[in-house]
């Protein structure tokens, strides 16, 4: 098999869940044990291929080079003022989105194992579909297929959450759907704009994203009044969709309803990789293709990342339903990788690419741990739950164990992120800034920091309630009410007593991750390595704009430059 | 160019219409003597035929093959261009699949003793659907005034007896009045606008009097009467499209009237509409007979033109797509959202005259500066591909409801004997779809995810155009308040901001199809005909997901050849217009 190119191979990784889709399809007669074998099984020969092609990335020559890897190339739309294609390759940047796609479609399929009773047909056939678009949209070098994968995300989760979701289901997949979409749509403006802009000064068509890279580097957006603020003007085009996607607070109101309202399967999917789009759009686009508006932008967001870190763990910490809880803090885990990307420093940046991998892994893991607390008790309700871990040991152990990684405990993958884009972001407000910008940086930083004590707090404040204390039974109105909403929507609770402890599925869905969670805890540097190369490609332009902004401000703003006022 | 034919050559030019009226005349006499269905077996049978006919024209392949083909031939009142030939070729296209859903089109038009009265599609309506698609049809070819009046005629009387014949009840007799009347009003000031530009090139050709229009010193009076004769152009043109400000009375004809005849008429007036005024502002720009000169009664012309279609769209756009959020009767929101799309057309028409207007329609370097340029995306060629697109979603998802018919009324036993069935009207009627057709039910959500221009649907590929052309506009001009690229940026804005508008009712009824349960099922008794139609346009549209660049290029061929110059003229073209050219780099 080593003759398989590596291109084939990944058309191979994306076809393996649309095939498995349709065969989950075909076998939907067979009942639901066939339907959910199958779509194990694909999703188990999809991580598999994908895991091999990291593998094999890895020891290439184009890794240690920086190129891209893999690359696949059709013709989709080629006429005229269009050459879109249906481009596909990976590279250092999106090597562990890709494979953590599909190490979490795994984990979606196994802990919906028991809870989805209703139509599983359709269900897997959803979940396999969302996994290829995942994939794809990781996989994707033509600027129109990325965003054909961008948004038809959205439509397998849309009909995720409105079936197998919970009673507010029909609102918040509409909701879910609707923001994020009008959001996306101005940048789809921004990103044709671009497109224009690269042909018209270049004098050739392409959609192509290095090539667009290329292109705006040596024509830069005009950032000044005579080109119209173009550059500004597509930075602000594409943040709306990108913002709304990871979501940067105060555009996070769709995200815990969506949430709350999802089943456990799309909970997974959408806290562990579709809130990964908005930052890798960021990354892909906004930091390389816009070096100017995204520097002199860069304080602001900063400051709004670390908005969304305390306001995030605040919110967290009042909450008194489990699962809103995990959500409000995704919104403040998310804001760190928006402050370590805007604080534009090498390490910080490495660290937000990496605390992508990493929050992908510890949300995953803490919602399905809720989704199987649901399961058992019928309830999220923080304060009618407790005990759990004497009726269920390895449950609670899995369940501190993501907690450890979320807050961050040396030794665990969170740490790690955490830690190097603090980091990066004190060597920033140290030595990247003005005198004058100095202390509100270093204002930011510090409480950023203390975003981190207070994700300790309510992490564990939950972790002690739900797991330790009394065993607590849920107060048995709201249990009859549960076991009607059971029937209703097909969760069903397993059997009470003994067996309430994790079943096999469900430690097949764990496992992996938690391996992945010492794994990047201990060694790290497997991970960051073939990220750092093209990471620095990716930041430089920005962060020497930055640079130019800031430290030499006695030579007044550039012409045609906006003072950044942090 | 061709040599000059005879008239019965010219005649012979119109093979396609000539065999769908010949159709048309079979199927009414065949009226008196066949069953119910017969007639629409010989009207699906003609415009097969018409089709073929369309095909074996030179230059005829243009919608399967390619541009190589853009030859053109002219002659007295007819023109073959790749425009025409592409009109034809969709309209026929489209043609048989509403004639497919139009034989599906089995409902009850009337209760009479608490029995339902059931009839399907009779002969005398195939036959004047039949009629219909030939002036539709003669609408595309039209190269002089009266020919492209009485093609317009031809499409709306026949309209109006489909209307009539269709549905007999209060509703239905309201709906083919309103429309009657309405569309009266619509001919008359088109026809008034015709004479003002008769007036302007003292013929009635249309080549006669855009090389008057265009030649210099001829300002005076057409100066005045340009105005009027725009306005009432575009109000007539308006009318069809069902744009604002003649959008009024879409929502409730497609509510009185039946999902095959919705389908017809949110699809086939559109046709006619986006045709007239590309013909129109076709008149502006020089053609390769011509000499190239544009005199400023033109440029005053296409000025005029694209300011009144841009704020026509912008408006149409949003008023369509707000009207829709507030409705529950499921055709009337399909009503509306005719009437936004009719918006999201008038776009690529704006872009068109905005280009037209500079004179960057001569050539194909829109956006050169400092290189060269080959490409460049015309308005009128998104605008024909997003019509294309548009239309098959449009006619898919009528299809569908035509197919799926009726459903029970909420009833338990014990309440007295069963109610008969009703038609399926409202968004709740579909509620738990998913459950009882999928099939049906999975076609809606495709057909309305297409139109919601979500990725990777032909929707998106027309929006994706529709959106390129509007930013193109200009390129090299900054993005100053008050400029014409503002103008088409904050179009291009308006554009996506509606599609995220409309996303929310497609929505709302994908959710009622797909997140709710009913106890009232969905009876899928209209004709299986109907059914056919819409898997035809489920494949169409899986065809053209996977493969947009034919449509596509069909669409550009035929953009290319009513909006601008062709490039082998732009040599001879460039001095004069060299002026405003340059005035903008």
């Amino acid at each position: 098999m080593n003759g398989l190119s590596p291109g084939m191979h990944l058309v191979l990784v994306l076809a393996t869940p649309l095939v498995g889709a349709v065969v989950a399809w075909l076998l939907g007669a067979r009942g639901r044990d066939a339907v959910r074998q199958s779509a194990a099984v694909t999703a188990l020969l999809t991580l598999a291929a994908a895991g091999w092609l990291v593998v094999r990335y890895l020891a290439s020559p184009e890794a240690a080079a920086g190129e891209p890897y893999a690359v696949v190339t059709l013709p989709w739309l080629v006429d005229g003022i269009f050459d879109v294609r249906l481009s596909l390759g990976l590279d250092g940047l999106s090597i562990w989105l890709f494979g953590l796609s599909a190490l979490l479609s795994l984990t979606a399929v196994l802990v919906s194992w028991g809870a989805i009773q209703e139509r599983p047909v359709g269900f897997y056939v959803l979940l396999l579909v969302l996994e290829a678009a995942m994939l794809g949209v990781f996989a994707a070098r033509d600027v129109i297929l990325f965003y054909v994968f961008f948004e038809f995300t959205l439509v397998p989760l849309f009909f995720l959450i409105g079936i197998w979701g919970h009673d507010e289901r029909r609102k918040a997949a509409v909701t879910f759907f609707i923001y994020t979409l009008s959001g996306s749509v101005l940048t789809f403006l921004g990103l044709l704009t671009i497109v224009l802009w690269n042909a018209s000064h270049t004098g050739t068509v392409t959609f192509d994203i290095d090539g667009l890279t290329a292109g705006l580097a040596a024509h830069p957006l005009p950032m000044n009044a005579q080109g119209g603020w173009l550059q500004w003007i597509v930075f602000v085009a594409l943040f709306a969709g990108f913002a709304i996607k990871v979501p940067i607070v105060p555009f996070h109101t769709w995200l815990p309803l969506a949430h709350v309202e999802a089943p456990t399967g799309g909970s997974v999917d959408l806290a562990g990789i579709l809130l990964k789009l908005g930052i890798y759009g960021f990354l892909r686009f906004s930091l390389p293709m816009l070096p100017d508006a995204s520097a002199a932008a860069a304080p602001w967001i900063f400051g709004l990342g670390v908005a969304g870190i305390v306001y995030g763990a605040l919110v967290a910490l009042v909450q008194t339903d489990l699962k809103r809880l995990v959500a409000y803090s995704s919104v403040s885990h998310m804001g760190y990788c928006v402050m370590g990307l805007f604080a534009l420093e090498p390490v910080a940046v490495e660290g937000a690419t990496l605390q992508l991998v990493n929050h992908g892994l510890s949300s995953a893991g803490l919602f399905a741990l809720v989704g199987m607390i649901y399961e058992r008790f019928h309830t999220r309700n923080i304060a009618s739950l407790g005990g759990v871990a004497s009726r269920a040991p390895w449950l609670a152990a899995l369940f501190m164990l993501f907690t450890f990684s979320s807050i961050g405990l040396p030794g665990l993958n969170g740490f790690v992120g955490e830690f190097m884009i603090l980091a990066g972001s004190f060597q920033r407000a140290w030595s990247g800034v003005s005198e004058a910008c100095r202390p509100a940086y270093l204002t930011l930083a510090l409480l950023a920091v203390a975003g981190v004590v207070l994700g300790a707090w309510y992490m564990l404040w939950a972790v002690e309630r739900v797991l330790f204390g009394p065993s607590r039974e849920p107060p048995t109105g709201g249990s009859a009410h549960a076991h009607h909403e059971a029937d209703e929507h097909g969760h069903h609770g397993a059997a009470g007593g003994a067996t309430d402890d994790l079943a096999w599925h469900e430690l097949a869905a764990l496992v992996p991750l938690a391996v992945f969670v010492f794994w990047i805890g201990l060694v790290p540097a497997t991970f960051l390595e073939p990220a750092a190369g093209p990471l620095r490609g990716i930041m430089q332009p920005s962060a020497r704009a930055f640079a130019e902004r800031m430290l030499e401000p006695d030579r007044g703003p550039a012409p045609g430059k906006i003072v950044a006022i942090p | 160019m061709n040599p000059a034919l005879t008239s019965s050559e010219t005649f012979l030019l119109l093979r396609p219409e000539l065999a769908l009226v010949a159709g048309a005349i079979i199927a009414f006499l065949a009226g008196a003597f066949a069953g119910v269905r017969r007639g629409w077996l010989i009207a699906v049978a003609t415009i097969a035929a018409a089709l073929v006919l369309a095909w074996s024209q030179p230059g005829g392949c243009s919608l399967a093959g390619g541009a190589a083909e853009r030859g053109s031939i002219t002659s007295g009142p007819v023109s073959i261009d790749a425009f025409s030939t592409f009109t034809r070729q969709a309209v026929l296209g489209l043609g048989l699949l509403l004639a497919l859903v139009q034989s599906g089109d089995i409902f009850a038009a009337a209760v009479s003793r608490g029995a339902a009265v059931w009839r399907g599609g009779t002969c005398e309506e195939a036959g004047t659907f039949l009629l219909l698609l030939s002036g539709l049809s003669i609408v595309g070819v039209a190269d002089d005034l009266v020919l492209l009046f009485a093609g317009l005629e031809l499409v709306s009387i026949p309209t109006y007896i489909l209307l009539a014949l269709k549905r007999t009840d209060a509703h239905g007799q309201e709906a083919s009045l309103k429309y009657f009347f309405l569309s009266l009003v619509a001919s008359a000031l088109f026809l008034y606008a015709l004479a003002c530009l008769y007036g302007i090139g003292g013929s009635t050709s249309l080549a006669a009097i855009s090389a008057r229009l265009r030649a210099a010193g001829t300002e005076g009076i057409a100066m005045a009467l340009l105005p009027v004769a725009l306005g009432m152009a575009l109000a007539g043109a308006a009318f069809r499209l069902a744009a604002v400000p003649m959008h009024f009375y879409a929502p409730d004809v497609y509510e009185g009237t039946s999902p095959g005849n919705a389908a017809v008429l949110s699809t086939l007036p559109k046709v006619a509409g986006v045709v007239v005024l590309l013909r129109l502002l076709g008149l502006a720009i020089p053609g390769p007979l011509g000499d190239g000169t544009v005199g400023a009664a033109a440029t005053a012309y296409t000025g005029l033109f694209w300011q009144l279609t841009a704020a026509l769209a912008a408006v149409t756009m949003t008023v369509g797509n707000v009207m829709a959020l507030v409705q529950t009767n499921l055709r009337r929101l399909l009503a509306c959202s005719s009437i936004a799309h009719a918006g999201y057309l008038l776009v690529g028409v704006a872009v068109a005259a905005a280009a037209a207007s500079t004179g960057s329609a001569g050539g194909r370097d829109a956006l050169s500066s400092d290189a060269s340029w080959l490409g460049g995306l015309g308005g009128a060629t998104a605008t024909l591909f997003y019509l294309a697109t548009y239309a098959l979603a449009t006619i898919g998802i009528f299809a569908a409801l035509a197919y799926l018919g009726h459903r029970w009324p909420e009833w338990t036993s014990g309440s007295g004997p069963r109610p008969p069935r009703q038609e399926i009207t409202t968004v709740e009627d579909l509620d738990g779809l998913s459950g009882t057709n999928p099939v049906a039910a999975c076609a809606i959500a495709v057909f309305l995810l297409s139109l919601a221009g979500i990725p990777p649907l032909p929707g998106f590929w027309g929006k994706l155009a529709l959106a390129t052309s509007a930013l193109e506009v200009d390129w090299n001009a900054a993005v100053a308040y008050g400029s014409r690229r503002a103008a088409f940026v904050a179009l291009a804005v308006i554009l996506v901001a509606n599609a995220a508008i409309a996303a929310a009712y497609y929505l709302r009824v994908i959710s009622a199809i797909y997140f709710r349960s009913t106890k009232r099922g969905v009876q899928t008794d209209g004709g299986l005909a109907a059914g056919l139609a819409m898997l035809a346009c489920l494949v169409l549209v899986g065809f053209v997901t996977l493969r947009p660049a034919g449509l596509f290029r069909a669409a550009a061929a035929a953009g290319d050849a009513v909006s601008r110059t062709p490039v082998v003229a732009t040599a001879q073209a460039a001095s004069p217009s060299a002026g405003p050219v340059a005035a903008v780099r």
